[in-house]
């Protein structure tokens, strides 16, 4: 008897006969591809480590705020923070995150050179880093998000009347959303524009980081600050005179003018080096474009000398320098890419 | 080649470039090329700098022409974006991101190429299958051969089933066995598989083992086009080599009105006629001459590069 050997059949090329669905399933694929790609998805665990460790560094302050919060409970009226502190808070965790992780989405399909794949495939450029900017923008709404969720349910939690707090509150809800769109905005656009220039990851992430660190410090610097001299002229005489600088928004600010008691004459004069320049310096500081609408949208005092700076001008000119901040990179980063060579 | 494709005479070519020309800068890449591409596998032959690779970007909407049109499906690749849905791309350089697995790549782009997630999947598996990677596909690319990241090359080209892939250099770096391997999977692509191909190549054997007809470009001018079996048909020169006797043998050759010229240990016979086969049998016999080769001489691509005019 012939013994019969086991057959593999190849069951041949099979032609495509499914549905194609174009641009739009392209699109698609490269949003899920990107945000799989930041977060280290099927990647193995080295990729995942730091969107991890970068994850819970946002965390921290919504987590921080809540233990405070615990401790003093509604009892510290006027130094709970709110849902507006916690994004002024967290905004310089989150340009860290995206300064980091921008260049990770970016930097492969250029250093590997799998643009030309993606582009004679049914996309434009424009498809291409549209997709790719919303996966990123998405992966930064959905942390800053998180860390606001964890703050209202410990706002929730430690209120003495939940039900109180919530009817009282709920109409925060939406403004809450819409600045957090601005604030994901804001941190992934710029570090995205950066990332479309270099394929250095360390290049990226420092740059963006020194940018941010230098117009950060526009705030104390003498471009905003106030320089006022006090000078006491005793009966004798004698003059002694000091001088100090005062940021914007200083509780304790000197009182300008002459000042006559007991024997002793006291003329403070203050100026800014900048005069009246200071506030539109102070819209330089990337650290508070945020922050300034966050004081509109949220109807609350203006906090820290930038913005305190920025207070003195229309509403106007903070709503564009957000826009700047925000406008001309995306155009830089949509340029790049129009005008790739492949 | 054993396989014939027919078209019709009125369809449409799958590639058409007319007037074709592309400068970058002061370079001339290509310069009013004009050609037709259809079924089965199309060669586009020419040394480095000839302009293969321009034509091939033109023809995928990567770069636009500086005049005339390159036309694909019958559409305009840079203007139609649907049109590339259709068409495959295996770049000459290397275009794997190296931390994806080659399973996950695939399935991604058979999505990018519009198809859904489901039959991505298969399609995926299925070309990998067709390309003979096996267990490699769950490792990252980074790690892989050049010969493989070869493979996975031309799969992702065909993971779509496109109607025609274009593939820039497919056996460049490959090593001899590679590059037979590489040549086979191409004739199979396009035999079994039905989907036609335009490769670029500057060896005239990749031509001469998988092409249908041949595209010859040089210094960005169209030289030759045309069946590679009508380019290395027979010609009408006869080779005749004896064992002895040469000069006999002429002698009898040129008794019969045979007019043979020698070249080294041959006799060639040109504009040869039907009869002339039995004289030179004749010859043979009447000087005693043992006959070792008689047969027409066969054009190969390589003459055809010497022969033509500079």
């Amino acid at each position: 008897m012939i013994e019969q050997d086991a057959e593999v059949f190849d069951l041949g090329y099979q032609r495509y006969t499914g549905p194609r669905e174009g641009r739009n399933r392209a699109r698609l694929a490269l949003f899920e591809n990107g945000v799989r790609t930041v977060l280290g998805i099927g990647r193995g665990g080295r990729a995942k480590i730091l969107p991890a460790l970068l994850f819970f560094a946002v965390m921290i302050p919504a987590v921080v705020f809540v233990i405070i919060l615990s401790f003093v409970g509604e009892a510290g009226e006027g130094f709970i923070p709110g849902p507006a502190d916690y994004y002024g808070v967290v905004g310089v965790v989150l340009i860290i995150f995206s300064a980091i992780m921008a260049p990770e989405l970016l930097g492969p399909d250029r250093r590997d050179n799998v643009l030309p794949l993606y582009l004679v495939r049914p996309l434009t450029s424009t498809d291409y880093i549209l997709a790719r900017f919303l996966a990123f923008f998405a992966i930064a709404l959905a942390l800053v998000y998180a860390g606001q969720l964890v703050l209202q349910v410990g706002l929730i939690l430690t209120a003495d009347s939940q039900i109180d707090y919530i009817r009282d509150n709920w109409g925060d809800a939406l403004r809450i959303l819409f600045v957090g769109v601005l604030v994901a905005l804001f941190i992934s656009i710029a570090p995205m524009a950066v990332a479309a220039f270099t394929t250095r990851r360390a290049y990226a992430a420092a740059f963006v980081i020194a940018v941010w660190l230098l117009s950060t410090s526009v705030t104390n610097s003498p471009l905003v600050t106030e320089n006022c001299t006090i000078q006491t002229t005793d009966s004798q005489g004698n003059v002694t005179s000091f001088e100090m600088t005062v940021a914007p928004g200083t509780e304790d600010r000197p009182t300008e003018g002459v000042v006559r008691e007991g024997g002793r004459t006291i003329t403070t004069e203050c100026s800014r080096p900048t005069g009246d320049w200071a506030p539109y310096i102070g819209l330089l500081d990337a650290g508070s474009v945020t922050d300034n609408i966050s004081v509109m949208v949220f109807d609350t005092e203006p906090e820290g000398p930038s913005m305190v700076a920025v207070d003195e001008l229309h509403n106007a000119w903070a709503i564009g320098a957000y826009l700047a901040f925000t406008g001309l990179p995306a155009l830089l980063l949509w340029n790049r890419y129009r005008r790739i060579r492949l | 080649m054993a396989r014939r494709i027919c078209y019709a005479k009125d369809m449409t070519a799958l590639l058409e470039a007319r007037d074709l020309t592309k400068h970058y800068g002061r370079t001339v890449a290509l310069d009013g090329v004009s050609f037709d591409v259809g079924e089965g596998v199309t060669a586009l032959l020419g040394p480095n700098g000839a302009g293969k690779s321009t034509a091939m970007k033109l023809f995928l909407g990567l770069i636009q022409p500086t005049s005339g049109t390159a036309s694909i499906l019958g559409e305009e690749p840079y203007r139609s974006v649907d049109v590339r849905s259709r068409i495959g791309y295996m770049p000459e350089h290397e275009s794997l991101p190296k931390s994806m697995t080659a399973s996950e790549f695939l399935m991604h782009m058979a999505q990018v190429s519009g198809i859904p997630p489901g039959q991505a999947r298969t399609r995926a598996a299925d070309a990998l299958r067709h390309v003979g990677l096996d267990e490699e596909r769950y490792r990252p690319m980074g790690e892989y051969s050049t010969g493989m990241k070869q493979r996975v090359k031309l799969a992702q080209a065909i993971v779509h089933d496109p109607v025609l892939a274009l593939l820039d250099e497919p056996t460049a770096g490959l090593d001899p066995e590679g590059r037979l391997e590489m040549l086979s999977l191409i004739s199979r692509t396009a035999n079994a598989f039905g989907i036609s191909v335009m490769i670029s190549t500057h060896l005239m054997g990749d031509v001469e083992r998988t092409a249908d007809s041949v595209i010859v470009l040089e210094s960005g001018t169209l030289a030759q086009q045309g069946a590679v079996a009508k380019l290395t048909e027979e010609t009408e020169t006869l080779l005749i080599e004896v064992a002895d006797r040469l000069e006999e043998f002429a002698a009898a050759l040129a008794g019969r009105g045979v007019q043979a010229r020698g070249n080294g240990p041959l006799l060639v016979v040109e504009q040869a006629r039907e009869d002339d086969y039995d004289l030179i049998r004749d010859a043979a016999v009447e000087s005693g001459a043992r006959l070792r080769r008689l047969s027409p001489e066969r054009r190969d691509l390589t003459d055809i590069f010497r022969s033509r005019p500079e």
